[in-house]
């Protein structure tokens, strides 16, 4: 049956919902501040808790003294590591594709032994009100024994560096060594020979850059209200990505056992990756536990930067590139450091693929290592890695176009990746529309109208991103109310619009209003698993569940309804909201009074999973314009485009909301926002003063290009939409800068001090 | 946070009175005392909070054309002020710099002053206009210049009984222009990582009778770049002049690296934004006649 | 003692809370009043998520002490809609998709509200400064700038 929807899915076709621009069926909440974030949840009773942090961006943790903060009155609670159970390091559980270490996690959540960065948690405190709470801080006394630390990747792979880990040992090399190191892993996607290759190249390019940490910028800091009751069980409200992870992993930090313990999805303000880990809700419920009152805990926004949240991984890199003279790419050779922070494995293998997925060549050699810092743990942020990779390859890729004095957009054409080529893994490439979007690019006013001349350099730029994304598991289940109307409850959080785009679709499949469908996300104990909310996931696996769960609710009422005809099923059909014979005059029944004469003969309720859809590949094509100020080096944007192939656009205005707030992060990243670590390994830019997410002064108009070329056998043929628009656009940027002033700019964030003095340098 | 006693008076004696108290803070606009406090950064047994005091709130012309602004005044007041606009506009668009909208509705100038940042961005433009401070303590009243008032970043010579009331903006002469950029990354809700205020008058002939040029961010306090002023006296205005007054203001700076930029490039902005308000505020008394 | 009587007028309401000196007006409102569609961003002025309206001026919420509040007109979020009516600013985010995961929404519902008080027809450049003290990380401003824009000229291009 499933297979038969997929056949029949014309996303150009005629529908009554989906395709539509509708707006957020939840945006009334929104408007008024009705929404209910974690922060916004109260409980009778309810008391707030505070985190100790590590001062030390590394050190041993000798003893910690909680005696005077719980004689202050209003003080409730107080807990260290010692509530918890010890983890062994390598302690997996699932987590989307591969899977996550509780030891990590819980050192996230609460160090034991020895902190590894500034910010870590050590001790926290639960008091009658947040004043008392900071108060009690104050008066908890820890010995450290403070240990030399490493604050980049050259100091971290420096020949006489501390090791964070005595027993880290880097996987993945040739030749294993035995020896301390602070490089977990090395990992390696070739074929063909890239140095021969590149000796025999007419033209190369040899790049190298250097990007900071940077910040999701999430507005709503991570929030937690934690219930241990009577009986107990665990009740944690969260904003989380993945409130199933959140429950298999918190269960496993607190060492209880998962029917012990139920999480709430509440509105989430804003994740992009930073909150699929837990960074505070064992504590809560540690704290819960042990003063028998609900527990509100909350980060301030310096806690959020000055490590309480994972930021996302810095990275260095170098990229050598070269083609023949006609314009045909060789090789490509590269090698890649990231920075992930105090606790290892950020596993680079999903930013190489970047760099030899949008194009081919017969010789590649990429190779990556993932390195441990005294910096927070990072995390994942909009296609992790991308947006670093393609800082590094679209600018290589556009300076070797100026080499061979080609068209960039031509030179992209000659060398790009269809359907079927090989990915660096190996694997043949799903659809994918390079060609399509290049040549949307080429008819478009934003690429073909010459630029304006202006007081000051100016320089159009392009850039491509490719992002592969996942698809996992994803679960919801269907029951039909008294009155007919289909009530849809999802395993999914709705962190891009997902309530809305799936009631189009269960609106769809029911041929019915919008307004006579109910979409809610369930509870962790209400609903089946689903994975995170993330990897541009959602909208494309929800709806294939949705669809399941559809048909299999309009095949028991079909049944129910043949029954009450005295009818076959065979013998009906479906049509908004009734089900009737061939035959026009014939009998017909609605769905509502299926449901009337059959309600309490047994509830309706089916369910509808996806797993290991397709993947809905993403590919977009950016455009800019930008003005460089030629005394101070700052950028000016002037003009942004941005094509992506979306599959086909469920909700328009959603899919145009993804790509542009995902141009403006990518905009923040690549010319103001940037971590700036002191030498103390403090950072010096805990603010949003200091850390400079884009104002509404600070960016142009956003135009977007939707493609709509459908991914075979996903639904609709849907692809993902919310990563890939972050990917081109620093190196869309530079490309720009390269074309106005010159210069390349090699690092990230492009500060107009940087700009400038790349200016000034030749 | 520690507890503080608060306290709210209506007059400048029972403000006196009040601030006698040790660890005294004056909660103006609090956009700066506020995140201070709570970041532990200061300290107070007592908060007085001045915006109930009549002598510290107005802006009123006064006999002798000297345009009175209250401490208490909110930058917002200030950049929606026709005679401040008219006549001290180089002061009216700073303090529409300061943070954002909902910021520049409660900071105050006496905050943005008494705060002594050196980043402030209403300094440099007061220092152009000579503008005095009016205080007052246990010992009486004093005026003294803005740009004496400042010993480091975040002092001023204020004893600790005294208060600033308010600022007096002489009268200027008739072919005087001022200008007051500065340089942030972003377009707003940003500190300055150089600002300079500069302001020139014409005698008839056109030459330059004054000048000032005032610096932000590129020392430990607000500075006056003595020496770009000497290069810009008696000479009449051109690009060339104001590139070595550039030159000069640059080697009048004392800037740090910090987080915001290093010294080196800072010296370097100070030159450009010196160049460019010197443009601005001749552009403005010239209609782009001169070259 | 810590504590004191705190007099205001909050969405058109007379209030009297038993209020801490340290509480900022923002947890006034979120705390002790339970108005929590205020929102809590940075808590030092820099996002705007926390903006009220305090005798007619926008302010951060999170930069007052609630007893510099005393005697004095609030309008927060939660005052901005009448029953069964929303404010055209609120009509116009949802229209055009102006809001997404909603956090940072009511400081510029409140900022926006605050402008068309100010100026009936803001430009495109007049509203963007209006807005530029409440950083939004989810729409890039496209959506909500449109809706304002609708808001200062219904009938201009969409």
């Amino acid at each position: 049956m499933f297979e038969e929807i997929i056949a029949h899915a014309d996303p150009h076709g005629d529908h009554d919902t989906i395709g539509r621009r509708l707006p957020r069926i939840d945006s009334g909440k929104r408007v008024t501040g009705e929404a209910i974030y974690p922060a916004d949840f109260q409980l009778p009773g309810m008391v707030y808790a505070k985190l100790k942090r590590s001062p030390h961006p590394h050190a041993k943790i000798r003893s910690i003294d909680t005696s005077k903060a719980m004689e202050l009155a209003g003080v409730l609670a107080v807990t260290t590591a010692d509530d918890f159970p010890e983890l062994e390091p390598g302690t997996a559980v699932p987590m989307g594709q591969g899977s996550c270490d509780v030891w990590m996690v819980g050192q996230i959540n609460m160090a034991r032994h020895k902190v590894f960065w500034v910010g870590q948690p050590v001790a926290a405190v639960a008091a009658i009100d947040l004043h008392i709470a900071e108060q009690a801080l104050e008066l908890i006394k820890i010995e450290y024994e403070v240990l030399d630390a490493v604050f980049s990747i050259d100091e971290a792979t420096a020949p006489a560096a501390p090791a964070l880990y005595d027993s880290m040992r880097t996987t993945g090399l040739d030749t294993p060594s035995n020896k301390p190191t602070n490089v977990c892993s090395r990992t390696v996607f070739k074929r063909g020979n890239s140095d021969s290759a590149l000796a025999n190249s007419d033209e190369t390019v040899e790049l190298s850059i250097k990007v900071d940490t940077a910040h999701q910028g999430y507005i709503e800091p991570q929030s937690v209200v934690a219930q241990h009751d009577r009986d107990g069980l665990t009740t944690l409200w969260v904003s989380t990505q993945g409130h199933f992870t959140t429950e298999l992993v918190t269960a496993r930090v607190l060492g209880i056992p998962q029917s012990k313990i139920r999480v709430v999805p509440l509105e989430i303000g804003g994740g992009f990756g930073g909150k699929v880990f837990i960074h505070g809700e064992s504590v809560a419920a540690k704290l819960a536990e042990k003063c028998g009152r609900p527990v509100q805990l909350i980060f301030s926004r310096e806690e959020v930067l000055q490590g309480g949240s994972g930021p996302t991984a810095a990275l260095q890199g170098k990229l050598e590139i070269g083609a023949s003279k006609d314009g045909v790419i060789n090789a490509i050779k590269s090698r890649i450091h990231v920075d992930a922070g105090g606790l290892p494995d950020m596993n680079p293998g999903i930013i190489l693929q970047v760099f030899a997925a949008l194009y081919q060549t017969p010789n590649l050699f990429l190779e990556g290592f993932d390195v441990v810092t005294n910096k927070p743990r990072t995390e994942a942020y909009r296609a992790p890695g991308g947006i670093q990779a393609a800082f590094l390859m679209e600018q290589a890729i556009d300076e070797l176009s100026q080499k061979l004095e080609m068209d960039p957009l031509e030179f992209r054409r000659r060398n790009a990746s269809v359907t079927g080529s090989t990915m660096p893994a190996g694997t043949p490439f799903p659809s994918i529309g390079v060609l399509e979007i290049a040549d949307a690019v080429a008819a478009h006013p934003c690429w073909t109208t010459p630029l304006k001349e202006g007081s000051m350099p100016r320089g159009r730029g392009l850039a491509f991103g490719y992002w592969r994304g996942t698809s996992m598991t994803s679960a919801c289940h269907v029951t039909i109310s008294g009155d007919g109307r289909p009530m849809f409850t999802l395993g999914s959080v709705d962190i891009s619009g997902a309530h809305t785009s799936m009631a189009q679709v269960a609106a769809e499949q029911f041929q019915m209003s919008l307004d006579d469908v109910y979409v809610a996300t369930g509870d962790s104990k209400s609903v089946g698993y689903t994975d995170i909310a993330a990897a541009s996931r959602v909208t494309r696996t929800m709806a294939a569940a949705v669809i399941d769960a559809s048909q299999a609710a309009l095949a028991e009422l079909k049944k129910r309804a043949a029954n009450l005809m005295q009818l076959t099923a065979e013998e009906l059909t479906y049509d908004h909201g009734s089900f009737r014979t061939a035959n026009d005059n014939g009998p017909s029944m609605t769905v509502a009074d299926v449901m009337k004469a059959t309600l309490t003969q047994g509830a309706i309720i089916c369910q509808g999973s996806s797993s290991n859809l397709p993947f809905g590949v993403e590919v977009g094509a950016h455009v800019c314009d930008v003005e460089v100020d030629k005394d101070t080096g700052q950028i000016t944007v002037l003009k942004y485009t941005a094509f992506q192939d979306v599959g086909f656009a469920l909700n328009p205005p959603a899919v145009e909301g993804q790509i542009e707030g995902s141009v403006v992060q990518g905009l923040g990243w690549a010319i103001s926002e940037g971590f700036d670590y002191g030498s103390d390994g403090r950072l010096r830019n805990a603010s949003l003063l200091d850390y400079r997410i884009p104002t509404a002064l600070d960016v142009p108009s956003i135009d977007t290009v939707l493609l709509q070329k459908p991914v075979p056998g996903v639904p609709y043929g849907l692809r993902g939409v919310g990563e890939v628009p972050i990917v081109p656009v620093a190196a869309c940027v530079a490309n720009a800068v390269a074309r106005a002033v010159g210069n390349r700019v090699t690092q990230m964030p492009m500060t107009p001090e940087r700009v400038f003095k790349a200016m000034t340098a030749s | 946070m520690e507890l503080f006693n608060f306290q709210t008076p209506s007059s400048v004696a029972e403000l006196l009175i009040a601030k006698a108290n040790t660890n005294a803070w004056l909660l103006a606009g609090g956009t700066d005392l506020i995140p201070q406090l709570k970041e532990g950064r200061r300290k107070a047994d007592l908060v007085i909070d001045i915006k109930k005091i009549p002598a510290m709130n107005g802006i009123s012309e006064l006999e002798d054309g000297t345009l009175r602004i209250g401490a208490a005044v909110s930058a917002t007041a200030i950049a929606q002020n026709v005679d401040a606009i008219r006549s001290y506009a180089a002061l009216a668009s700073s303090v529409a710099l300061i943070g954002s909208r909902q910021v520049q509705n409660r900071a105050t100038l006496g905050g943005n002053v008494c705060n002594a940042a050196p980043s402030a961005d209403a300094i440099p433009a007061l220092i152009c206009y000579d503008a005095m401070a009016e205080i007052e303590g246990a010992e009486g009243k004093r005026e003294i210049l803005v740009e004496d008032l400042f010993t480091g970043p975040g002092r001023t010579q204020l004893n600790p009984t005294e208060v600033l009331i308010s600022f007096l903006l002489p009268l200027q002469s008739e072919r005087t222009a001022a200008a007051y950029q500065r340089f942030t990354p972003r377009r707003e809700m940003d500190i300055a990582v150089a600002g300079v205020g500069s302001r020139i008058s014409l005698d008839a002939d056109g030459k330059i009778i004054a000048a000032r040029v005032a610096l932000a961010s590129v020392g430990p306090t607000p500075l006056r770049a003595a020496s770009a002023e000497c290069v810009l006296m008696d000479e009449s205005p051109s690009s060339q002049l104001f590139e070595e007054a550039g030159v000069a203001a640059a080697q009048d700076a004392s800037p740090i690296s910090d987080t915001r930029g290093s010294a080196e490039y800072r010296r370097h902005l100070v030159s450009v934004l010196c160049k460019r308000t010197l443009a601005s505020a001749t552009n403005e008394l010239l209609q782009d006649t001169w070259t | 003692m810590s504590k004191e009587i705190l007099e205001c007028s909050v969405n058109g309401e007379q209030q009297s809370c038993l209020i801490d000196r340290r509480d900022t007006l923002l947890e006034l409102l979120r705390t002790r009043l339970q108005l929590t569609g205020t929102k809590e961003g940075c808590g030092n002025g820099n996002c705007g998520s926390c903006t009220v309206i305090v005798d007619s001026q926008t302010v951060c919420s999170c930069l007052m002490f609630a007893v510099e509040a005393q005697d004095c007109e609030i309008t927060t979020i939660e005052g901005v809609a009448s029953v069964g009516e929303l404010h055209r600013v609120q009509e116009a985010l949802i229209k055009h998709g102006g809001t997404q995961c909603g956090f940072c929404t009511p400081g510029v519902v409140m900022s926006a509200v605050g402008l068309f008080a100010e100026n009936p027809s803001p430009n495109e450049s007049d509203i963007r400064l209006a807005i530029a003290g409440n950083i939004c990380r989810c729409t890039g401003y496209e959506k909500i700038v449109k809706a304002l824009m609708d808001v200062a000229d219904p009938k201009g291009a969409d």
